[in-house]
């Protein structure tokens, strides 16, 4: 990936140069390590503050969104698949984006990288598949397979489905002999080990509602947990409000949700929110054949009505 | 002001002693991390945690507290009438909070407890806490609390402070509630007044060293409140909010909240809840009209009160201690170390 | 929606979708009594129930 970013930035440039587009966005180097932050550049001289590595694990799609003008985009796979949701779901029109399409392999788990360490990160540099991690008491020398995101280790989509043009070469989807074993697990157990196990899940949510504003599928104009008028969701910190609000949030994205990671990217608390979406994943996959996001002609399946559709559910 | 010394052998009895007259608060690790939560009788203040994801302001201002309750029971007498809810404000002491934390409280009070005003809710929390704090031996990357007027040995606001000497800790007791608190403990062990305050010193001095990021806050004041508001760089600024309640939930000195009413069957209840200035319900009107209705509003709203605002209006610094949660915390990295460098250099264009 | 509330620990016998004609009386007696006796066999539920204070 290291390569792509000068291909990026020349891309970026030259759209910018030619007025083909207004703004860039893409991802800037943060402040702290293994952090970057989404940036909207409108100036050929501006295109050096761009950068692509392996810490840019939020969804760009929703920045893309309700922009004036043609903007151009930096997509992993991830977040084409979430263009591509956009435009079918009206919120972006394909000649309103510019996709510059990046083959991605793999966004680093800032939480586990983190756990290695007793103290805070100072330091955080990747050459290819190899990391170099420091704190102020030690470095570690990591592989960088063995610290993906957990969507992107079971992720089969790396490479853009929708772009305009790549910065760089396509990588090699891998093949998965089981694409759900996480939500296998949770399945295995029994009624109420499975009620404990989101109990514990979200015993730590602080409804900041960082997962909902960084996903890019969540853009109602109002939430249903904002409804003030009359009030919806209680908001407190009561248990069944917290669990009613990742639930009904979660099923909001059925046949929606591409397993991005920005959710649990984004989540202060390092909670795993796509347990609840990952369920949906793999029924919309099951029940209807569905991945979202992958072809911009198709409506999602509980958007749209087939007699092949799944009913044995209804008496 | 006196010294004690206290022998790690005696710590977890003497903790425990103190529970017999106090509820106590302190650090725990979970999968999730660390936070300062009240510790069950069984659980010990982790004193070895680095850092917690949450501040200690739940202890005094809980993310959700009843504040008043009252039947709906038509039967009963004073149905439908408000009263205070029967909340515990006997003794409690938080254990290993971090001198910003501390510092932070004070901060709050600003708000909670003015001439006109007392709240009652959390300066009855207030009075019935004792604040131990632990000094930071090794700050983190992310802590400017010496350049916002406080420091990783800064005493303000704490009872006790702590430090911790590998097989002991040595502890500086501050004010007769420490006093109270140490006594309750059967911590009792002098320590020499002069030689400890040089260790203290000295530990202060080493820590202070490894703070490797500051910012610069001292143009504030005199800057232009409305050429700030009106500066055009919070567009840039606000680009990557995504506009969740991230930092002000982690912030210590974030006191914003929203009150709600619920029932059940007979019961009702007034609770209060951390609101935040980043969410757009936060200042909507009844009328359903915005005040604050766009992102970059928001966003201007947090940095302002904080370094503007407070500072204007009260006169004691910034409201912010430097603890640096928000900036490691923030999903999108925006970071007001480089917003409060921003704000203090701006010259306004003719 | 029943797949998610199984899958956190909600008894699928606790939801329960049906489609009922206004011309079905028979089928929604049916439908309700099936309905009951599944609910009943579980006994009271406890999750997802707000508990106050």
């Amino acid at each position: 990936m290291d390569t792509c970013i000068q291909k990026i930035r020349e891309l970026a440039a030259d759209l910018l140069e030619r007025g083909e587009v207004e703004k860039v966005i893409g991802f800037a180097q943060g402040t702290i390590p293994m952090a970057t932050s989404p940036i909207s550049v409108g100036t050929k001289q501006g295109v050096d503050n761009l950068v692509f590595n392996s810490t840019c694990g939020l969804n760009l799609a929703n920045f893309a969104s309700r922009q004036k003008g043609k903007i151009a985009i930096i997509a992993k796979g991830c977040d084409c698949r979430n263009i591509v949701t956009h435009i079918v779901e009206n919120q972006l029109q394909r000649d309103q984006v510019y996709i510059i399409g990046v083959p991605c392999n793999g966004m680093v788990n800032k939480f586990k990288i983190a756990a290695l360490f007793e103290d805070e990160i100072t330091g955080f540099a990747e050459d290819g598949d190899t990391l170099t991690v420091s704190s102020s008491s030690q470095t570690k020398t990591l592989k960088k397979q063995e610290y993906l995101r957990e969507n992107c280790l079971l992720c089969t989509h790396k490479n853009p489905v929708l772009y305009d043009v790549l910065a760089g070469d396509l990588v090699k989807e891998q093949v998965l002999e089981n694409a759900f074993p996480d939500v296998d697990k949770i399945e295995a157990m029994d009624v109420d080990g499975r009620w404990q196990y989101f109990k514990r899940l979200t015993q730590n949510c602080i409804r900041c509602y960082a997962c909902r504003n960084a996903c890019p599928i969540c853009y109602c104009p109002t939430c249903f947990v904002d409804e003030a008028g009359p009030q919806w969701v209680g908001k407190g910190q009561n248990k069944t409000d917290v669990d009613t609000f990742h639930f009904l949030r979660a099923f909001h994205c059925a046949g929606r949700c591409t397993d991005c990671g920005a959710c649990v990217e984004a989540c202060p608390m390092g909670i795993n929110v796509r347990d609840f979406t990952r369920k949906l994943n793999k029924d919309a996959l099951e029940l209807f054949g569905w991945e979202a996001g992958l072809d911009i002609s198709k409506r999602p399946p509980l958007d749209a009505y087939s007699p092949q559709d799944p009913d044995d559910f209804i008496k | 002001m006196k010294f004690i010394t206290i022998d790690k052998k005696d710590w977890t009895k003497g903790i425990d002693n103190s529970r017999k007259t106090y509820q106590l608060f302190g650090p725990v690790k979970d999968e999730n991390g660390c936070k300062i939560i009240k510790l069950d009788t069984n659980v010990l203040p982790d004193m070895d945690y680095h850092e917690s994801v949450l501040s200690a302001k739940s202890v005094l201002f809980p993310q959700t507290e009843t504040i008043l309750t009252t039947s709906l029971n038509e039967s009963v007498e004073d149905h439908h009438i408000m009263k205070r809810a029967k909340n515990d404000y006997t003794p409690r002491a938080v254990l290993g909070i971090r001198p910003y934390d501390a510092k932070a409280i004070g901060l709050v009070k600003l708000n909670f407890d003015t001439k006109e005003y007392r709240e009652p809710y959390w300066c009855d929390a207030y009075e019935a806490t004792t604040f131990v704090g632990l000094g930071i031996t090794r700050p983190g990357p992310f802590d400017f609390s010496t350049s916002v007027g406080c420091g990783p040995f800064c005493e303000e606001g704490l009872d006790i402070l702590l430090a911790d000497l590998d097989d002991k800790f040595l502890a500086k007791v501050l004010t007769p509630k420490g006093e109270a608190y140490a006594a309750a403990c059967g911590f009792d062990t002098p320590a020499d007044d002069k030689e400890s305050q040089a260790l203290f010193d000295i530990l202060r001095k080493e820590a202070e060293k490894n703070i490797a990021t500051s910012v610069d806050t001292g143009n504030l004041k005199e800057k232009n409140l409305l050429d700030l508001h009106e500066a055009p760089f919070w567009d840039d600024v606000a680009f990557a909010c995504i506009n969740c309640g991230t930092c002000t939930y982690v912030c210590p000195t974030c006191w914003c909240f929203d009150i709600q009413d619920e029932a059940k069957l007979k019961e009702s209840a007034r609770f209060r809840n951390w609101d935040t200035c980043m969410s757009p319900l936060f200042t909507r009107h009844a009328t359903g009209h915005n005040p604050r209705g766009a992102k970059v509003q928001r966003v201007r709203q947090r940095f302002m009160h904080k370094l503007k605002y407070f500072l204007d209006k009260y006169d004691q610094g910034i409201m912010c201690v430097g603890c640096g949660r928000c900036v490691k915390s923030c999903p999108v990295n925006i970071d007001i170390r480089k917003v409060a460098h921003t704000m203090n250099t701006y010259e306004k264009k003719d | 929606m029943g797949n998610l509330l199984e899958h956190m620990g909600v008894e699928r016998d606790r939801v329960h979708f049906s489609w009922i004609s206004s011309a079905e009386a028979t089928k929604f007696v049916d439908v309700v009594k099936e309905i009951s006796e599944k609910v009943r066999a579980l006994g009271p539920n406890k999750k997802f129930v707000k508990d106050y204070n």
